[in-house]
């Protein structure tokens, strides 16, 4: 029985996908288009005749009704076609399928960075509470939620890049790229057995990791320090630790697991946080991904690159948000029943 | 665990030792430095040459491709190209170019009269790019025979041969082979594929990140003793980073946007080399001319007379560029050494204000360029300038899409924008023709809507004789009447700065492709 609730449950947020995913394009189509902005005009050029650009519009589809362009637009979808970037000429699902790897790369890494430095932080600092240790790390997690990543990224490859001369400013390898088989460079390493590329594109990772990780790090360690505080001050804890149980193994047997439901919820959203965060870090470190492709193709409203990128960026989101779900049910069955 | 003071800093030099030797050989295990790194602060969206033709595409343009002429140096001198010579029948409608016999394309293919055929075919096909220097007086592209290309022009047009330096060659074969769907190849030459002639050949590409190539050992006009054999084109979009790159020695040459302070820093290292050159891009501040209030001259010349122009070339640009006071460059042929222009004169701007018919009843809408602060500040300054007239204004930063956009009507485009008008092709007509003509209106270049038929006139007369001394006649009148009508604010020429380091030699500098063309660059001793 509880199998099925389950099973209905993954199927039930599996089903709001398409419904979230067309109002947001819908949403976005026509925002976009609203916006005043002439692409085409752009694209034929200053000496282009008005004739000469109504030619283009007709050319691209640009000059049928809003709703119709839309209608076309979602059929092609329906058929896996993305349509033409105005720019490059290229369909925009290979510029997308290129870029993506990047972002999903830079973004799990920056992930993982924060998950593993600010999970055990985040248990010290509970555990020592007001310590010396804990108000250092109160302070350092304030200012890494208000540092401008913008500010810390170029601070990197100032003092670790230019001054030190320990990294590269930018780019994600600095020798040949191992064979693309995912995209992932380090996962690509992997496969092909390429140890070179492996920590050559691991090294590339580190600085606009570490500026991309650094304000999750910091979430991620208020909510795991204050995530099991919460927890500790509960009477059963107080029942096992009066058993005489070593603290330690009271902290990880018997409050860590319910700790994390909001550090795990946190996540979720920090995958969020992460993509909107990739535009500006790499930006800042010329790292080849969807975050820059999004501020081009929006400064230059390509507007078939913009609904792309919505397209891509709203799917890992509501995944993301499915997968935390699912993961909370499994944490927590109670929530099945709601 | 306690940690001794001392057990910490032996860690701590330890791990830098690590860091240091994992560096060493994993990040810069690349053997010695043969590649030329350019960096731009432009995508590479394509290398397809017949569809953009803005400033960082002439990386590939120039570069990858080769065209029937081109112009080196500065002031820009037309050289014979794929082409050795062109005749100009009398009435100034068939140009004729005899193509230089083993030219190659990078395939191996040799260069024919048929792919020059097949390129203006394509270019005008695509309808971007130059297409639209060529759609209009283009009637027909003739093939007498393997060796020479005739194009016949619809009317008379002088500027065509600087214009014909803008048709990129491309293989006709190759591309024909992969056309789909009538896309003329567009598809398989924006990935990854290159179908030129030119001194290079693409290695790869990747949009986000620029593009390789290597030399092309068979191009037709040889090599000098001295070369790069390899270059790459990369986007670095953050100047901070442009800089530090530089000064590391992890790029070699800058292009791109530099502000003057960001200059100044670049230019006291010692491995360093600035190159500053005159370029032909005049920094406007354009005005609606149809637009009340602005559709009376004497607020126009209020106006004019209300921007400090030195405070601008001094302060903001420090003094790193020259005051040009009318609309064509001083450096280029055609412009008018009589044009004084307007002055910062408050005195003279309020007298013009009290002369104007129409009233000023609302603020004046001041649109600068988003990621441009140099059109921010002459805003601000020009928008001081105003408030000492009683004008008031203000100012609303806009993306370039939305500028191009608001131009389409007269009626919505901006009472005053501000940027740089570039050179396409180095012809007088490039700042008038294309900007003042009354059919303009409704183009970027034509935002001022400006309308005199006596300047239509003499626009027509100058490009359809090919005398240079009757023709800088006419566009010396036309210079009178448009300062005299005060049609926009014409403030100064821009220099190009290109920090290069000190180890590459042989830059030679063309505002055609801003110096870009690497075939001359070599690696110093």
């Amino acid at each position: 029985m509880s199998n099925l609730k389950f099973l209905l449950y993954v199927f039930k947020r599996i089903a709001y996908i398409a419904p979230i995913l067309l109002g947001l394009l819908m949403l976005t189509f026509f925002i976009s288009r609203v916006i005043p902005a002439d692409p085409v005009a752009l694209i034929a050029g200053g000496s282009a005749s008005p004739e000469q650009i109504q030619e283009l519009k007709r050319q691209y589809g640009f000059d049928k009704p809003l709703f119709q362009q839309f209608i076309i637009y979602v059929a092609s979808l329906a058929k896996g076609d993305l349509g033409i970037s105005l720019y490059s000429h290229r369909p925009v699902v290979k510029d997308l399928a290129d870029r993506l790897p990047a972002t999903v790369e830079l973004s799990i890494f920056a992930l993982l960075l924060s998950i593993i430095f600010a999970i055990p932080v985040g248990v010290i600092c509970a555990i020592k509470r007001n310590s010396f240790l804990d108000h250092l790390m109160r302070g350092l997690t304030i200012a890494a939620l208000a540092i401008v990543g913008f500010w810390l990224g170029i601070m990197l490859q100032l003092i670790f890049g230019y001054k030190l001369g320990l990294f590269d400013l930018g780019r994600r390898i600095s020798i040949s790229a191992p064979t693309a088989i995912t995209g992932l460079y380090l996962v690509d390493s992997i496969l092909t057995l390429n140890g070179r590329t492996f920590l050559n594109s691991l090294w590339h990772l580190c600085l606009p990791g570490a500026a991309l990780a650094f304000p999750a790090f910091a979430t991620l360690v208020r909510f795991t320090r204050s995530g099991l505080l919460d927890v500790i001050n509960r009477e059963y804890i107080s029942y096992v630790v009066s058993m005489g149980i070593p603290k330690w193994i009271v902290i990880f047997k018997f409050a860590f697991r319910n700790a994390m439901v909001p550090v795990v919820t946190q996540i979720g959203l920090l995958i969020g946080y992460l993509l909107a965060g990739a535009v500006v870090i790499e930006t800042v470190f010329d790292w080849p991904g969807l975050g820059i492709y999004a501020v081009e193709s929006i400064l230059m409203s390509d507007y078939k690159a913009i609904l792309g990128i919505t397209l891509v960026a709203g799917l890992s989101f509501t995944l993301s948000n499915i997968v935390v779900d699912i993961l909370l049910a499994f944490v927590d069955p109670r929530r099945l029943e709601q | 665990m306690k940690v001794s003071r001392r057990a910490f800093l032996k860690s701590l030099g330890y791990g830098s030792i690590a860091i240091s030797a994992m560096k060493n050989k994993f990040v810069f295990a690349q053997g010695k430095k043969d590649q030329l790194v350019w960096v731009a602060d432009q995508e590479f969206k394509t290398v397809d040459p017949h569809l953009l033709m803005d400033v960082a595409t002439a990386g590939y343009r120039i570069n990858l491709y080769d065209g029937l002429l081109r112009f080196q140096d500065n002031p820009p001198q037309l050289q014979p190209w794929l082409a050795e010579k062109y005749d100009v029948s009398k009435d100034q409608i068939r140009y004729t170019f005899s193509l230089r016999r083993g030219a190659k394309f990078h395939n191996g293919d040799e260069v024919t009269a048929e792919d020059v055929r097949y390129s203006m075919e394509r270019q005008i096909a695509l309808g971007v790019g130059a297409a639209p220097f060529f759609k209009p007086i283009i009637e027909s592209t003739n093939v007498p025979d393997k060796y020479r290309v005739e194009f016949k022009l619809k009317y008379p047009y002088a500027p065509f041969l600087s214009c014909i330096t803008l048709l990129n060659v491309v293989n006709s074969k190759l591309l024909k082979a992969h056309e789909a769907s009538g896309d003329y190849g567009s598809n398989w030459l924006t990935v990854n594929n290159d179908a030129g002639s030119g001194s290079y050949q693409l290695e790869s590409h990747e949009a986000a990140v620029g593009f390789k190539a290597k030399r092309f050992g068979a191009h037709f006009l040889g090599w000098k003793e001295q070369y790069i054999d390899k270059i790459e084109f990369r986007t670095v979009r953050e100047t901070a980073t442009r800089v530090m790159g530089l000064l590391k020695g992890e790029f070699d040459v800058l292009g791109g946007r530099m502000e003057p302070d960001q200059l100044e820093k670049v230019a006291k290292d010692p491995n360093i080399t600035v190159h500053k050159d005159l370029a032909a891009r005049i920094f406007n501040i354009r005005l609606n001319n149809q637009k009340p209030p602005l559709n009376d001259v004497h607020v126009r010349r209020a106006i004019s007379y209300c921007f400090d122009y030195d405070g601008c070339i001094k302060d903001l640009m420090k003094n790193e560029v020259e005051r040009n006071a009318g609309p064509i460059p001083n450096n280029m042929w055609g412009s008018s050494p009589e044009a004084k222009g307007y002055t910062y004169d408050i005195k003279r701007a309020k007298e013009e204000l009290r002369q104007a018919k129409v009233r000023i009843d609302r603020p004046l809408e001041i649109v600068p360029l988003v990621g441009y602060p140099v059109t921010e500040q002459a805003a601000l300054l020009l928008q001081a300038g105003l408030r000492e007239i009683g004008i008031e204004s203000r100012v609303n930063p806009k993306t370039w899409p939305t500028v191009i956009s608001l131009c389409a009507k007269p009626e919505t485009t901006p009472d005053i924008t501000d940027y740089w008008v570039s050179m396409y092709y180095p012809d007088p007509n490039n700042w008038t023709g294309e900007l003042y003509e009354s059919t303009k209106g409704g183009t970027w270049n034509g935002q001022c809507w400006y309308k005199n038929p006596k300047v239509d006139d003499l626009l027509k007369k100058a490009v359809s004789v090919v005398d240079r001394e009757q023709r800088t006649k006419y566009y010396n009148d036309v210079t009178k009447i448009l300062i005299e009508d005060a049609v926009e604010l014409w403030v100064f020429n821009t220099r190009n700065f290109t920090p290069i380091s000190k180890a590459v030699g042989g830059f030679r500098f063309c505002p055609i492709g801003s110096g870009m063309e690497c075939r001359w660059l070599y690696w110093k001793a």
